[in-house]
């Protein structure tokens, strides 16, 4: 096993005293609440494909029958462009687990820390940049 | 330029008041006359639609009057009905293509040796990105749509698509769905003007293609540079105000 | 630990992406079109190129620098504090630093409780890859100069000064929290007002992207974040007379040799418009842009401000060209900034049910905002 050259706690040493970035972005603890994890299965409606975050609609099926309507957060869409997705390539009627957590304020909104397909694939992590978009339809 | 096409390159202006309304208005007090006076009103033009007036479908048309008549109705408070109501200009949202032409401040074209050129407005820093000869489609929309150039002899096309539509072309309601289309010309017509044709079609709210036209004049002053107008501080107290701390910090 | 120290410690998180390196994917591509004339020697060509190459020229003359540039990088704009004395690492060692710091920034790991989990929303591929990477040139800081890696202390500040800081720490405290007064809580880049695009420009999480135009007598830069373009006049007009301030400043420019030189003035006022809070009045930033081959080009700043720290610093970040295979796209920010709502009707929720922010642990959220 190779030992280590430099402490980690390099990885904080490296804060102390830096910069903020232009991006000064929030921290997400301070609007999803870590003590309310969710996750669950749903249904795309649709998806934002705008900055500064896209935003993906999902239907949840509760077990008494109602549908809420849940606001799921993520990334810029332009990584995702540049791998060659586009916004065709999250169809409405897609199935989508949500494992993230869920708004402080306690409306039906969370960020997607992980998103994955039915088949456990890492929603969007397909494309490899060859330029083709990576096409994820409903399943039939 | 060397490339052998013309140079557009310089900092450009519209004088026409389409941004009001691109068709033809009449003098007319603005937003508020009890606070705004002769600053707030609206100032007169004639229509810079080729033919006069724009073929609107008959439910595009009413939509269009419930446009201006909600032009200053602006609620974010939900996100689903965030962009339902309101001039995207008031709340400072870039203005998309033709609008950002005949907006009242200069641009400025930036044309060199690659194969993109810069399009840069001063209202609100808007930039747009003409790709020349591009092949390949928008991969999302965009405020300022997504725009492929060629030159037609001394004519720069630039063909634009997958613009939001949200945007707007004036200040009178006039709007697009997500199927707009433009076709931009920029035609040199002396070395202080350009001719800037804007054709137009979108099938869910015009009866037809129609087109707009009028010209771009060179901002000739010394050491003339575009002065930022970045607007979003101008516009939080407006979309934002309501939602702060009652009693609390009032900046 | 508290909702405060894990906020501040993701709040720090997102400071370490200021390191990442250029590293495209699926291998190198080269540009579009390349206009050459011939036999130019390269003045002052960085250190770091392999060899000196004949600086491509426009076909005005001006060395070129056309093309959509990626700065990421991992390597921290500070030396660590435990890299103290080594300003470049070995091969063995640099793999390792690569490997550590790559580990701590990565978003995939599910790792260090919940509260560390939310915060490294969202997963690696909504990132920039190139940020796992450090320089090509195994530097331990992007900062050059000072020897040691690091920005300068700090002169003793008036306290004028010293109360305008408390009291943006006290606003940023209070939006890490999730309990915003008004909008003003919130910093420039999350107003969709500034980003990445004030200068000096610094790697982030994402959107690394500049796009360079060039024209007779103008560059223009446009950053991917947000949407604006500094455009550069080279023709040796005065800056603009002082009464005029903008967020960007105000930008001259001029070819050194294969250098592009590049001086900012007129900067607002205003929180977070000049960089770490430095007084905008003495505050000056120099920035050299030089294209080292036909994939990278060198980008170098030098801030000082006689007002603010002890002496001037210098860092060095490289750019990978990226297009035509990847291109930058519109970064709109305001206005779909749903955010700024969720913060504030958040807030005023929470206050409902009788949430509150606690008073600001001394030292907490780092001196001056961006």
């Amino acid at each position: 096993m190779r030992t280590k050259l430099f402490g980690v706690a390099g990885a904080f040493g490296l804060l102390v005293g830096t910069t903020m970035p232009a991006l000064a972005h929030h921290a997400f603890n301070a609007e999803f609440d870590a003590n309310k994890p969710i996750k669950f299965q749903g249904t795309i409606t649709k998806m934002l494909w705008v900055n500064p975050h896209a935003w993906i609609y999902v239907d949840v099926k509760k077990p008494d029958g109602t549908v809420e309507e849940w606001m799921i957060e993520t990334g810029t869409p332009n990584t995702l462009l540049r791998r060659g997705l586009t916004k065709e390539s999250l169809q409405a009627g897609t199935q989508i687990t949500v494992d993230g957590y869920q708004s402080k304020d306690g409306s039906l909104r969370a960020n997607g820390r992980d998103l994955t397909l039915p088949n456990g694939q890492t929603l969007f992590l397909g494309s490899s940049g060859t330029g083709a978009p990576d096409e994820i339809k409903p399943k039939k | 330029m060397a490339d052998g096409h013309p140079d557009l390159n310089g900092i450009w202006q519209a004088f026409v008041t389409a941004n009001f309304d691109i068709q033809d208005h009449e003098a007319q007090p603005g937003p508020h006359p009890e606070i705004m006076g002769a600053y707030g009103a609206e100032l007169p033009g004639q229509s810079i639609v080729e033919g006069g007036d724009i073929p609107y479908q008959p439910w595009a048309l009413a939509k269009k009057k419930e446009n201006f008549a909600k032009r200053m109705t602006v609620d974010v408070s939900s996100d689903k009905t965030w962009h339902a109501s309101g001039d995207p200009e008031l709340k400072c949202y870039m203005p998309g293509v033709p609008r950002a032409t005949y907006m009242p401040l200069p641009f400025q074209i930036v044309q060199g040796s690659s194969p993109y050129i810069l399009v840069a407005y001063a209202f609100t820093s808007a930039t747009r990105t003409i790709r020349m000869n591009w092949k390949g489609d928008a991969p999302t929309d965009a405020w300022m749509g997504w725009s492929r150039g060629r030159w037609e002899g001394e004519t720069l096309v630039v063909d634009v698509t997958g613009q939001r539509e949200e945007t707007w072309l004036d200040r009178a309601g006039d709007f697009h769905s997500d199927k707009f289309h433009v076709v931009e010309r920029y035609t040199p017509a002396s070395p202080y003007h350009l001719l800037y044709e804007a054709t137009i079609e979108d099938p869910k709210v015009y009866t037809r293609q129609w087109k707009m036209s009028f010209p771009l004049y060179r901002r000739v002053e010394k050491n003339l540079q575009l002065l930022e107008f970045k607007c979003v501080p101008f516009t939080e107290e407006l979309l934002y105000g309501k939602f702060r701390k009652p009693n609390g910090d009032v900046k | 630990m508290n909702d405060r120290t894990s906020a501040l410690l993701a709040f720090l998180a997102f400071v370490t992406a200021l390191v990442l390196v250029p590293q495209p994917i699926g291998g190198q591509t080269t540009s579009g079109t390349r206009q050459t004339t011939g036999g130019t020697k390269s003045a002052g060509a960085r250190a770091t190129a392999k060899k000196t190459a004949p600086v491509q020229r426009t076909p005005w003359g001006d060395p070129d620098l056309q093309g959509v540039w990626n700065d990421a990088t991992s390597t921290p704009l500070q030396r660590p504090g435990d890299l103290a004395g080594k300003d470049v690492l070995n091969d063995e060692e640099a793999a390792e630093f690569q490997e550590q710091t790559a580990h701590g920034l990565t978003r995939d790991r599910r790792d260090g409780g919940r509260d560390a989990d939310v915060n490294r929303a969202y997963n690696e591929h909504w990132m920039d890859a190139r940020r796992l990477k450090i320089t090509a040139d195994h530097r331990t800081s992007l900062i050059v100069d000072p020897p040691d890696g690091r920005i300068p202390s700090l002169v003793p500040l008036s306290p004028e000064r010293q109360k305008a800081r408390a009291a943006r720490a006290d606003a940023n405290a209070r939006f890490n929290a999730g309990m915003p007064n008004t909008f003003h809580d919130m910093s420039l880049p999350v107003r969709c007002i500034i980003r990445t695009d004030s200068p000096p420009y610094l790697p982030t999480i994402y959107n690394n992207d500049f796009h360079i135009f060039q024209s007779p007598g103008y560059v223009a830069i446009a950053p991917e974040m947000i949407h604006s373009a500094r455009i550069i006049p080279l023709d040796g007009r005065p800056h603009l007379r002082g009464d005029l301030q903008q967020w960007l400043g105000d930008t001259r420019g001029h070819f050194d040799g294969p250098t592009l030189v590049v001086e900012t003035t007129n900067f607002r006022a205003d929180d977070g418009v000049v960089f770490q809070g430095a007084n905008p009045a003495t505050y000056r930033i120099t920035e050299r842009f030089t294209r080292v081959d036909a994939d990278t080009l060198n980008y170098e700043f030098t801030i000082e401000d006689p007002m603010t720290w002890t002496r001037p610093w210098t860092a060095r970040i490289p750019w990978t060209k990226i297009d035509p295979g990847e291109q930058m796209y519109e970064y709109a920010c305001h206005e779909d900034n749903f955010d700024i709502v969720h913060f504030l009707t958040g807030a005023r929720a929470r206050e409902k049910r009788g949430e509150t922010v606690g008073p600001r642990p001394a030292g907490a959220a780092a001196a001056g905002e961006r």
